[in-house]
């Protein structure tokens, strides 16, 4: 008798090979058959017509506060995601000092965008350490995690307030050593820098104040383990970018490791950038190295409102100069009608019918709700205005506090894009899962995966798609019990349909602690999601189940 | 010319949702490359140079980047 029989689907098992109809049947929470099962089994999930795949991999996320009341890492599992790798970017909430969490929150306020009630209400600091952070979020997990530990918290437990002012000492450098070690036998699946990001007060994270001594040191450790090392290198600048590469390069060989950067964006603007950092990737793999470009599938979108200045307004030379007064100037010089006209005429003929039409209002602000999704020249045309006046009305009538997002601004050309996400030495990942929260959705990666690059552009094939976001992720960091139906691994699998899968539009939830909006999509075309042989997931609703596990 | 200078400017999506400016620099040995400058930088560096435009940009030092100018 087997727990469950996924019964009857097309298998594509997660190594890239064609898939075939057939069955996955599962045991204790391991896969005991692929193909035609016979036999019975206390739940069967007619899969007729659906494809049956290992459970995707989502290698760059920042879920580390959410999972401690959120163990589905919602709505991640919802997207057929059955494991989350969060910890990036030099950043995890462990080992962390009960003094130091103040500091550590302000950084995660910055990249997650989370209101302070997730930090004060949401949950209980039980722990300082990496094993205890482990046993916090375990007892509720409903999805898989690999969590990395960041460098910037080893940092700032080795060397307080020094963390962000001064290089280490080779004393400190050797306790951070032992700390690092500490975490990877607690579970850590590796280890996150990051040369780029910032805290609350526009400071570097201490991350950024390290010698190469230092991460020399610590990739020695990585090495021990042969875990990961992932960073965020300086995206968009070519040169530098390629400078980390090689950096990374000579850390992988030396000690013999996987790393990995993400982001790598295709821009318009920069146009060879993607192109120049995967050759010197392909460069570096035929020396052996692994250097994995982490790259996301969805285009990305800018949004601004009228209580900051915003670039976005940069080819607009009087917007720049009204909008980058302070507050009450701004506000009077708005609310002037002579300065509205020219600013209008500014915008064309049409009156910004071209240039701003498309914005969309995105709600979850002080947007009025039945305008929250419409685009900014449904509202004109709704009010008898042109759109450049209606954004600046709207803006006023409430208080600047409406948020416009321009749609697809960057990394959007999926012709480009495509035959890049297909190269075998480029990893589909950095989502950002659970960061940005305010800014924009960071959902639904996999399911725009198969309905854009899959589907409508034919970038590969349905196979190759799945194998890119388990298999090869699974190989690339790992994880030796996951990502591939096989006899006797992790029964990690979703049931979907090839035809429909996508992500939702954006939408503005409620439903973070403190009544906190995020934006999210939802998921199309996931029948069930199964972790460790459970459902976790079926028919559009979550289960009671949680076999999640720290899968390291 | 003895410094870089700036040779080109555009608008880039952000990875944070921001709009953010790429300034291209062209350095004395003729070389070139992009620099990427987050919203509040690059709002600073056009009031550094008094621009109003992205065009306003080009041909200005590089030193104008920094917070100092």
């Amino acid at each position: 008798m087997f727990d469950v029989i996924v019964k009857d689907g097309l298998v594509v098992d997660g190594s890239g090979a064609p898939g075939f109809r057939g069955d996955v049947a599962i045991k204790d929470g391991r896969i005991a058959a692929v193909g035609k099962v016979d036999g019975e089994a206390r739940t069967v999930v007619d899969a007729a017509g659906r494809v049956v795949a290992p459970g995707f991999i989502d290698p760059h996320t920042h879920f580390d506060v959410q999972l401690l009341w959120d163990g589905a890492a919602k709505p991640a599992l919802e997207h057929g995601i059955t494991c989350v790798v969060p910890g990036n970017c030099s950043l995890s909430l462990a080992p962390l000092k009960a003094s130091d969490r103040r500091a550590v929150v302000g950084m995660f306020q910055q990249i997650e965008e989370m209101p302070p009630e997730a930090f004060t209400t949401a949950f209980e600091w039980t722990w300082e350490d990496f094993a205890g952070y482990r046993a916090a979020i375990e007892k509720n997990l409903s999805i898989n995690v690999a969590p990395l530990v960041g460098h910037s918290v080893i940092r700032l437990w080795v060397m307080g307030p020094a963390s962000q002012e001064r290089a280490a000492t080779p004393e400190e450098i050797a306790a951070m050593q032992d700390l690092l070690r500490q975490c990877l036998d607690a579970g850590a699946v590796g280890l996150s820098t990051s040369f780029v990001d910032l805290d609350e007060h526009g400071r570097p994270v201490p991350s950024r104040f390290a010698q190469f001594e230092e991460l020399d040191a610590l990739a020695a450790v990585l090495g021990e383990y042969g875990r990961m090392l992932q960073v965020v290198p300086e995206f968009y600048a070519t040169d530098i970018t390629i400078a980390r590469i090689d950096q990374l390069a000579e850390l992988s060989l030396k000690h013999n490791i996987p790393t990995t950067f993400s982001p790598l964006f295709d821009t318009l603007a920069v146009p060879d950038n993607a192109e120049r950092a995967i050759a010197r990737v392909e460069e570096q793999f035929a020396r052996g190295a692994r250097v994995w470009p982490q790259m996301q599938t969805r285009p990305i979108d800018i949004s601004f409102s009228l209580l900051r200045p915003s670039l976005f307004f940069a080819r607009l030379p009087r917007w720049v100069r009204i909008l980058r007064q302070p507050l009450e100037q701004r506000l009077a010089a708005l609310r002037d009608p002579e300065t509205v006209e020219k600013m209008i005429a500014d915008c064309g003929p049409d009156g910004g019918e071209a240039m701003m039409g498309r914005l969309v209002a995105r709600g979850g602000d002080a947007c009025p709700a039945d305008l929250a999704g419409k685009t900014l020249s449904e509202i004109a045309k709704a009010r008898g205005q042109v759109p450049a006046r209606a954004l600046i009305d709207l803006s006023l009538e409430n208080g600047l506090d409406v948020a416009f997002l321009s749609a697809s601004q960057g990394h959007q050309s999926t012709d480009r894009i495509g035959p890049m996400l297909a190269n075998p030495l480029v990893h589909i990942g950095a989502s950002d899962g659970g960061a940005h929260l305010a800014s924009f959705s960071t959902y639904g990666d996999t399911g725009y995966l198969f309905s854009e690059f899959v589907r409508k552009a034919g970038a590969m094939s349905l196979e190759k798609a799945v194998a890119k976001i388990t298999g090869e992720t699974a190989d690339i960091w790992g994880l030796k019990d996951r990502g591939r139906l096989r006899p006797g691994l992790a029964a990690d699998v979703v049931v979907f349909d090839a035809d429909t899968i996508d992500r939702c539009e954006e939408e503005p939830a409620f439903d973070m602690p403190g009544d906190g909006m995020r934006y999210v999509r939802a998921a199309r075309g996931i029948d069930t999601v199964l972790v460790n042989g459970e459902v976790a997931y079926r028919s559009g609703a979550y289960t009671d189940s949680r076999s999640g596990v720290v899968c390291v | 010319m003895d410094e870089a200078v700036i040779v080109g400017a555009d608008i880039v999506a952000g990875h944070d949702g921001s709009a953010e400016l790429v300034v291209r620099l062209l350095h004395p040995d003729g070389s070139e490359h992009p620099v990427l400058l987050d919203e509040d930088t690059g709002l600073k560096l056009m009031e550094a140079c008094g621009a109003s435009s992205l065009e306003d940009l080009y041909g200005q030092s590089w030193r104008l980047i920094m917070p100092q100018g």
